[in-house]
């Protein structure tokens, strides 16, 4: 069986809600019902074929060539299998998804991972703001799961982040870890200003210092027995996170946000 | 156009008429009388078999105000998971707790609703309650406006001003804010928050000013009775949802002393304290007491289970209930000067004995007071349960079987405090008719509104009879808003703007001379600016005030 591809045709004028391309949604489904199905493009509605050209049979792997940054809803509530994107994602990328493997081989829009509950979401390129944030209103973000991101984030990492973990090898932007109930957000990078906004728990580990507000105290210098096995963890990741060289185990930690309760650590390399 | 509703099986306790086959005829916007010698009509329906009733009339819904619009951006995981897609005569929105504007419209006329009214409207927010409603399509609206906790009528009474200038002051806020009742929420309590009481009871003085709730509810009731307003002084009382509030209730209606007052939503104010749980059952003795006192009106405020949320003027209460909050998110705000607002998200559960609890002794009030012109089938929307629930709360009443089925899935201690699997009435359609109609239209003196007989507009609801009375009441065949065909099996097929029903009491115009000075120094907006013109509702073109009759002395 060779994989479920869909190939753009042309850059759609308007932006695409791809939400039904999804592999749980395909499942034995013939090639012809999958070109009947219909998107969401503006106000109007699009046959699947009329966007892309189909081939392959393997709805637990589908590719989607030539992507751009208009298909919004990529891989939305993915429940197993894998999404492979081929150029740009665009908004609500891997929202809400249960299960399975996301990648993108360009940049993703704004809201990638949005209230992601599990599985696994890489993108090659950068992300727009509130990365594994919760929908506006709502008072949780990702619940779970592993998210790699090999470029930049936007503003708003991991806004109500309540559990799993969010890797970034570039930089972030402001308010990163903002009102984070849970959960990790490491940043190769730098990061910008109100790192950190309202947190409750959770962990930010930082390579390089970062402007701290001045509601996180300066706790002192630690040795963390517990680094080491977080890096373990990511020796099979295709990352530089998985290098050997970039793990350390001493850390300057700070606390806060004690606006809030203050349960939240953020440890810088030292 | 003459149209003619022929051999519908026809219910209008306005004019005494319970279950009897009878043609209708409208023309104009109006009901009439089988015309003389020949005629021609323009349109017939077939309505053999069918029920009619006149359009109904919510007396008691949050549909208009700042609250609603804090409720709105409070929750957008519940306009999420109902969105309303535009038709050709339809415009988009979002329903469930809190629908946007248009669609309370279309889905309160797609149950057989002509009209609704909003009960707390702030006199200095009035002027957005009445844009809001103003996009409530279909629908009649109108609005009882909020006084008791006004910092100016509280110096009145500090000062001793007497009944007449009390008087004035509240025809004047009556006509300023297009008004056509007047409403007391948590009497003095709203203010006395301000000044860091966290409860306020009957004869419990606002720390400031010295001024007790049963004063103010006395000056008011008073004041509206005198002026010659139908609806009784509309009450939400003291103590909301605090157990062994019930006491604090039965001194409310005793200390009124015989004035008309309404007491609304009043399953929140029946708790009393009995039981391992220290909270139980006043139905009982809060429907005697209505029974017995035929001054008292009543609307229930029903709770169904479900998520919902509670948007209230009645800061000091919402603040005490802000831990309850399901999602964890509220608000509590005073609204500048002049009142307060406080909004709640609810999760009302059949598995928790309180929750449990409110759902029985609401439904023993429905079934324990036996006059149903003198008791309203509201939940208080959205703060029991959204309007939508209606026709579940009327097969509820309507069906014994179908009651003592749910009963028995609430949490058990709940079953054990309730007296509601012995009680035996079953409400008949006619009783539904009253409430719904006949009854709220009389209540709040609408002319010409609630009835069927010649003369009255044709606001008309066709339902097929229904064992399932859920089924029958949430998918009428027709309803028809002012001789206009509305509604088809449920659906809306064409709409129109409803009026704004006023009332207009005479005031002596010298009050505004006090009020200027006072809106001059305190207040965000001056004098002038405060009264609502006739135009402002009219001018664009889709809005009309209609002006009651006030009750003659």
């Amino acid at each position: 069986m060779s994989a479920l591809t869909f190939t753009l045709k042309y850059q759609p004028a308007q932006r695409v809600d791809l939400s039904p391309l999804v592999c749980q949604r395909l499942q034995g489904l013939a090639l012809g019902d999958i070109a009947a199905l219909e998107l969401q493009s503006g106000k109007a509605k699009l046959r699947v074929d009329e966007l892309f050209d189909i081939t392959g049979d393997d709805a637990q792997h589908i590719i989607i060539k030539n992507s751009v940054a208009k298909l919004d809803f990529i891989g939305k509530e993915l429940e197993s299998g894998t999404i492979s994107v081929e150029g740009d994602a665009g908004a609500y990328l891997g929202m809400g998804m249960k299960s399975g493997e996301i990648k993108v081989s360009g940049n993703a829009g704004l809201y990638a991972a949005c209230e992601m509950k599990n599985g696994y979401l890489e993108v090659a390129g950068n992300v727009g703001d509130f990365l594994g944030a919760a929908l506006p209103g709502n008072k949780m973000g990702m619940k779970g799961g592993l998210i790699l991101v090999k470029g930049n984030a936007g503003e708003r990492v991991g806004d109500h982040l309540r559990r799993g973990t969010i890797l970034i090898e570039g930089n972030a932007g402001d308010y990163c870890g903002s009102r984070m109930t849970a959960g990790t957000i490491a940043v190769m990078g730098s990061t910008g200003r109100y790192l950190g906004y309202a947190m409750r728990r959770g962990t930010l580990l930082l390579w390089n210092a970062p402007e701290l507000s001045a509601s996180f105290n300066d706790c002192g210098s630690h040795t963390l027995a517990f680094l080491p096995i977080l890096f373990a963890s990511f020796k099979s990741l295709n990352s530089k996170f998985a290098e050997v060289s970039v793990a350390f185990n001493r850390v300057q930690r700070y606390a806060g946000d004690m606006a809030e309760i203050g349960r939240g650590e953020v440890l810088v390399k030292l | 156009m003459l149209i003619k509703l022929t051999g519908g099986t026809v219910y209008d306790p306005a004019s005494g008429i319970d279950g009897q086959q009878q043609d209708i005829y409208i023309q104009d916007g109006r009901i009439i009388n089988k015309p003389n010698g020949d005629f021609k009509v323009d349109k017939e329906y077939d309505l053999k078999g069918k029920v009619v009733m006149s359009g109904a009339i919510d007396m008691h819904t949050h549909i208009g105000g700042g609250k609603g619009n804090i409720a709105r951006t409070l929750l957008p995981e519940d306009h999420r998971q109902d969105p309303v897609h535009r038709s050709d005569i339809t415009r988009s929105g979002c329903g469930h707790a809190m629908p946007s504007t248009f669609v309370t419209g279309y889905r309160y006329a797609e149950m057989g609703y002509t009209a609704g009214f909003e009960p707390a409207v702030l006199p200095i927010n009035a002027r957005q309650a009445h844009m809001e409603m103003a996009d409530i399509p279909i629908l009649d609206k109108g609005g009882y406006v909020m006084l008791g906790s006004d910092d100016y009528l509280l110096r009145m009474l500090t000062a001793k001003k007497d009944q007449k200038a009390i008087n004035d002051y509240v025809a004047w806020t009556m006509n300023s804010a297009k008004a056509i009742g007047v409403k007391v929420v948590n009497p003095g309590g709203i203010n006395a928050f301000k000044f860091n009481q966290r409860q306020l009871d009957l004869d419990e003085q606002n720390s400031h000013y010295g001024v007790t709730p049963r004063q103010i509810l006395q000056v008011l009731a008073t004041a509206v009775k005198e002026l010659g307003v139908h609806h009784p002084l509309h009450v939400h009382g003291c103590n909301l949802g605090v157990p062994g509030n019930m006491q604090t209730t039965l001194d409310t209606i005793q200390g009124i002393g015989g004035l008309p007052m309404h007491l609304t939503h009043i399953q929140f104010h029946s708790y009393g304290t009995e039981g391992d749980l220290k909270f139980s059952s006043g139905a009982a003795q809060i429907a005697e007491a209505v029974n017995r006192n035929k001054n008292i009106t009543i609307d229930v405020g029903q709770i169904l289970f479900g998520q919902t949320v509670t948007a209230s003027g009645d800061s000091m209460r919402q603040h005490a209930n802000h831990k309850h909050a399901s999602p964890n998110k509220w608000v509590t705000m005073d609204i500048e000067c002049d009142a307060g607002c406080g909004v709640v998200p609810f999760k009302y559960k059949d598995q928790n004995f309180v929750n449990a609890l409110q759902w029985a002794i609401g439904l023993e009030t429905f079934l324990l007071v036996d006059d149903p012109w003198r008791i309203f089938l509201t939940t208080d929307h959205p703060n029991g349960a959204p309007f939508t629930s209606y026709p579940h709360l009327i097969r509820l009443l309507m069906d014994r079987t179908f009651r003592n089925d749910v009963l028995a899935t609430i949490h058990p201690e709940a079953q054990k405090m309730t007296t509601l699997a012995s009680i035996d009435r079953e409400y008949s359609l006619q009783e539904i008719a009253i409430m719904t109609r006949a009854g709220a239209a009389k209540l709040i003196g609408l002319q010409d509104r609630g009835g069927l007989s010649a003369g009255n507009f044709a606001d008309i609801t066709v339902y097929t009879n229904n064992s399932n009375r859920q089924k029958m009441f949430e998918k009428p065949d027709y309803v028809f808003k002012d001789g206009q065909l509305v509604v088809v099996d449920g659906k809306v097929v064409s709409t129109l703007w409803g009026t704004t029903h006023v009332m207009k009491p005479d005031f002596d115009l010298s009050v505004e001379k006090g009020l200027k000075d006072y809106f001059d120094r305190y207040l965000t907006m001056k004098l002038g600016n405060f009264k609502i013109s006739d135009d402002e509702i009219t001018e664009d073109g889709r809005g009309s005030l209609t002006a009651h009759p006030l009750k003659v002395a």
